[in-house]
């Protein structure tokens, strides 16, 4: 009964809850972040998620701060009307880092690197097909003529794509010691992009268990209570 | 109509009663807390530990005797260049005795700005410029605007009165001194608001009212 | 042992309440045999209130601008705390209440619940259901997602082609040439204040039932007592039960499965520039656009998808005999059956891309649902009365 009990409390005090859990040991999603943060957020952005929604993924306020004090927001202008700028702050979103559409493309042989904010959802195939983008760059193979700024890669339809190969084998660090293999990479990435896609889905699953059993206890009361009443009825 | 009360079920026993209060009980409760998240929804999402902004002042322009607003966390701070006249007249006696909290024994300032004063520097004046009253946005006067004036600001909602350092009179109907933020000179005519390096563990939030 | 007579209160006596509450809540007399169809009501009422509660705190949050929709949604599902729940309870509940709308309505079709004396019980509910389906469509283009854009144009686009009044009112909505802000804050008006609507019919409805009092399974009316049961604490108990599960399958689709009801590329902001592959409505309204697609002319779809409706505004006078369950009538116990079936047929069809065999199917389904309404029940209910 008193588990019962710390179960409902725990139901009711829904959101609350997952800043009091602990940051357990590097999910693929926490280290997908490490992987966004060097070597995505060189050319994307997530422009509907603020530096500080990356509590969720374990980063800490002083991480979180740094991390955000690092880009340039602009800010108003000067006295002399020329633009100003400001570091941002856990409540900035994490924008793309080019300024404007034009400077993108310019910078990327005319394409636009897509916002990742839903990429994982919006993208046909999901958070698994950009994994296998990841995975699949190949020697443009000979006979095969791309344009300037176009890499041979597999998981496409027409067999190639306007992003360089972004990941190599131990270009980065993980904090937890896992190796940083293209593949271990292009894994995690493409967990903490489907995380990104599906804002609270771990919490939304573990208040759903307790809303359920809670329903089941009332379905339980509620078919025991109907029964009796029906049977002595006049 | 042809209704006649069918009698309630007969044989209520205590185990049913039991079960009905239980059954309701519940229901009631999860019905309640269904209503946390809405009400949860209403809080300031900006609210937590890590928005702590601060800004930078350039205060090379403001000259002695002139005073200027800034913005910081949307509330209007008055920035003040005391001229030596208006720091006298803070520290006359029979000004000071017509003052609720003198001596700033509230909370309404962090340590490096509680005292005659009521800032890091005589020469600057730093304050939230929100009345203690009620929460409109007093004004400026400049000192020798009138005849007896010595810079301070005056609240045209109720007619409270605030001297050049921010301490409200005692006959105003406001009941404490404008609050000062944390304040920090990053040079002579440079300061950051947000941050007190007198007193960095203080925090808006501490104070007695804003 | 009822309780002895007392003098009425203080309240009783200026505004009685109390007493009317007793008598349509507690005592009121209900048939003794009615099945869990019934309980449908029940869950209607319910699922509204949440949605106008989930869909007031939403709009605290919502700001009805083209270059702000997008975002102060995504903030919504984000930052907001609880938003992401207040959101899927509003975007499966709007599935929930589709469903509960549809079983309601099958199971007054059914039980022949329409008939005499109660086809106002049955207009003001269809009534609703139109209300409902103007509130649903004016939501779904608020998030101002590609779905929600290029859905509202290809509606706008449509109404625009009736004949009178299709211009003025798509005028009246739009408040320009094409879907920009004027219209989004129009769209955002016309949602809430429907919503609101709703409610008012809500209550003439329950009253009109309060009148008239609950069909049955049996499709006799209670003429004695004995025949009845008070409605508290037998139909209060059974509807709690029932509500319970109802609710587990709306809990289930807002933790477990939040993205199976929509769909992914209104998660794209608006692009007037480009229309998504493929675009498609949402299940509700699957079936009249399957049959807007399966008609080759533009306004012919748009006449047979509003008169799919309209037959059954006009059912309590094309099916005229007494006979109310469907049970007591051989000839509608095949002929039903086989209009729902078009009705989940057409469902389907229209969440298919219209392929030669999808469009046959459309075809055949709703040429079942006019030859049910328009034929086979006047005929039926000729020879029955007349035998
Ligand atoms: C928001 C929409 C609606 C709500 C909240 C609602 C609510 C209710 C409730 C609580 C009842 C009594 C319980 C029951 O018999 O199931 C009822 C009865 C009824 N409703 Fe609705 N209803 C809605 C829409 C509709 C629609 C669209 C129709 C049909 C076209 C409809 C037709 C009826 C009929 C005919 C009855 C009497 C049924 C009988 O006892 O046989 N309702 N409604
Ligand atoms: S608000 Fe300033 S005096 Fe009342």
């Amino acid at each position: 009964m008193s588990r019962l009990i710390r179960n409902f409390v725990l139901a009711a005090s829904l959101a609350p809850l997952l800043a009091a859990l602990p940051a357990c040991a590097s999910t693929p999603a926490q280290r997908g972040l490490i992987v966004f943060q060097h070597v995505c957020a060189a050319c994307h952005g997530m422009e509907h998620v603020d530096y500080g929604d990356m509590a969720a993924f374990g980063l800490s306020p002083d991480a979180i701060h740094n991390w955000a004090a690092d880009q340039q927001l602009p800010n108003g202008t000067d006295d002399n009307g020329d633009p100003k700028t400001r570091p941002a702050t856990p409540t900035d979103p994490i924008l793309s880092p080019y300024p404007n559409e034009a400077v993108g493309r310019l910078a990327n042989h005319g394409l636009l690197p897509p916002d990742l904010s839903r990429l994982a959802m919006t993208l046909p195939g999901g958070a698994e097909q950009i994994r296998r983008i990841l995975l699949s760059y190949a020697p443009t193979p000979a006979g095969v003529k791309l344009d300037d700024g176009r890499y041979y890669n597999t998981a496409l339809k027409w067999k190639h794509i306007g992003m360089p190969p972004p990941l190599q084998d131990g270009m980065l660090t993980y904090p937890d010691g896992t190796k940083s293999t293209t593949q271990q990479m292009a894994t995690d990435v493409s967990a903490f992009l489907n995380d990104v896609a599906h804002p609270h889905v771990a919490e939304r699953r573990r208040i759903g268990v307790y809303v359920l059993a809670y329903l089941v206890l009332m379905a339980v009361l509620t078919f025991v209570l109907q029964r009796r009443i029906w049977k002595s009825r006049p | 109509m042809t209704q006649s009360e069918t009698p309630p079920p007969e044989g209520g026993t205590k185990r049913r009663d039991l079960l009905t209060t239980a059954t309701v009980t519940l229901g009631c409760a999860g019905a309640c807390a269904l209503a946390v998240p809405f009400l949860n929804s209403l809080k300031n999402p900006a609210a937590t530990t890590l928005s702590d902004k601060t800004i930078e002042v350039d205060l090379s322009s403001l000259a002695p005797g002139q005073d200027m607003t800034v913005q910081w966390q949307d509330w209007p701070i008055f920035i003040q260049r005391r001229t030596p006249q208006m720091l006298a007249a803070l520290q006359t006696p029979a000004h000071i005795a017509t003052l609720r909290d003198a001596n700033s024994k509230m909370l309404q300032q962090p340590k490096d700005a509680t005292n005659w004063h009521r800032s890091v520097r005589p020469d600057y004046g730093v304050l939230v410029g929100i009345c203690t009253h009620l929460g409109c946005v007093p004004s400026f006067e400049k000192p020798g605007s009138a005849p007896e004036a010595a810079g301070g600001y005056f609240c045209p909602c109720h007619g409270s009165n605030f001297d050049a350092a921010g301490r409200v009179a005692e006959r105003a109907p406001a009941p404490y001194n404008l609050p000062v933020p944390p304040v920090t000179f990053l040079s002579d005519t440079k300061i950051r608001i947000g941050h007190s390096a007198g007193d960095p563990g203080f925090s808006m939030s501490d104070i007695q009212q804003i | 042992m009822p309780a002895p007579e007392k003098t009425p209160g203080w309240l009783e006596r200026r505004l009685p309440v109390m007493s009317v509450l007793r008598r349509e809540y507690i005592a009121f007399p209900m048939p003794r045999n009615l099945n869990a169809l019934w309980s449908f009501g029940a869950f209607l009422m319910v699922t509204m209130a949440i949605m106008i509660a989930s869909g007031l705190f939403l709009a605290i949050n919502y700001t009805p601008d083209i270059t702000q929709a997008f975002a102060s949604v995504e903030a919504i599902d984000r930052q907001i705390p609880s938003g992401w729940f207040l959101r899927s309870l509003h975007m499966g509940g709007v599935t929930m209440l589709f469903a509960c709308l549809y079983i309601h309505i099958a199971r007054s079709l059914w039980y022949g619940s329409y008939k005499a004396p109660r086809e106002l019980l049955w207009l003001t509910g269809l009534g609703m259901m139109l209300m409902v389906m103007v509130t649903a469509f004016a939501g779904y283009v608020l998030p101002w997602g590609q779905m929600s854009y290029w859905g509202a144009t290809v509606v706008l686009n449509a109404a625009h082609t009736i004949p009178l009044i299709g211009k003025p009112v798509s005028e009246l909505l739009l408040g320009g040439e094409t879907l920009g802000n004027t219209a989004l804050h129009r769209l955002f008006v016309l949602h809430f204040t429907m919503a609101f609507a709703i409610l008012a019919v809500i209550a003439l409805h329950v009253i009109a039932l309060h009148v008239v009092k609950p069909n049955n399974p049996s499709g006799i009316d209670p003429v004695s007592p004995k025949q009845t049961l008070p409605f508290h604490p037998y139909y209060t108990s059974r509807d709690g039960f029932a509500l319970c599960l109802f609710l587990m399958v709306y809990a289930g689709l807002v933790f477990f499965l939040p993205d199976l009801l929509t769909l992914a590329d209104n998660y794209v902001q608006a692009n007037p520039l480009v229309t998504p592959r493929d675009i498609r409505p949402e299940w509700y309204f699957a079936p009249f656009y399957a049959i807007l697609r399966a008609v080759p002319s533009r306004l012919g779809g748009l006449l047979l998808a509003v008169g799919s409706l309209a037959v059954l505004f006009a059912l309590p006078s094309l099916d005229r005999s007494p006979t109310r369950p469907a049970t007591r009538r051989p000839l509608v116990r095949l002929s039903l059956p086989l209009a729902f079936l078009s009705f989940i047929l057409l469902g389907v069809a229209g969440m298919h891309p219209p392929t030669e065999t999808w469009l046959i199917v459309s075809r055949m389904a709703m040429a079942w649902w006019f030859i049910h309404f328009l034929v086979v029940m006047p005929l039926v209910s000729e020879r029955e009365i007349t035998s």
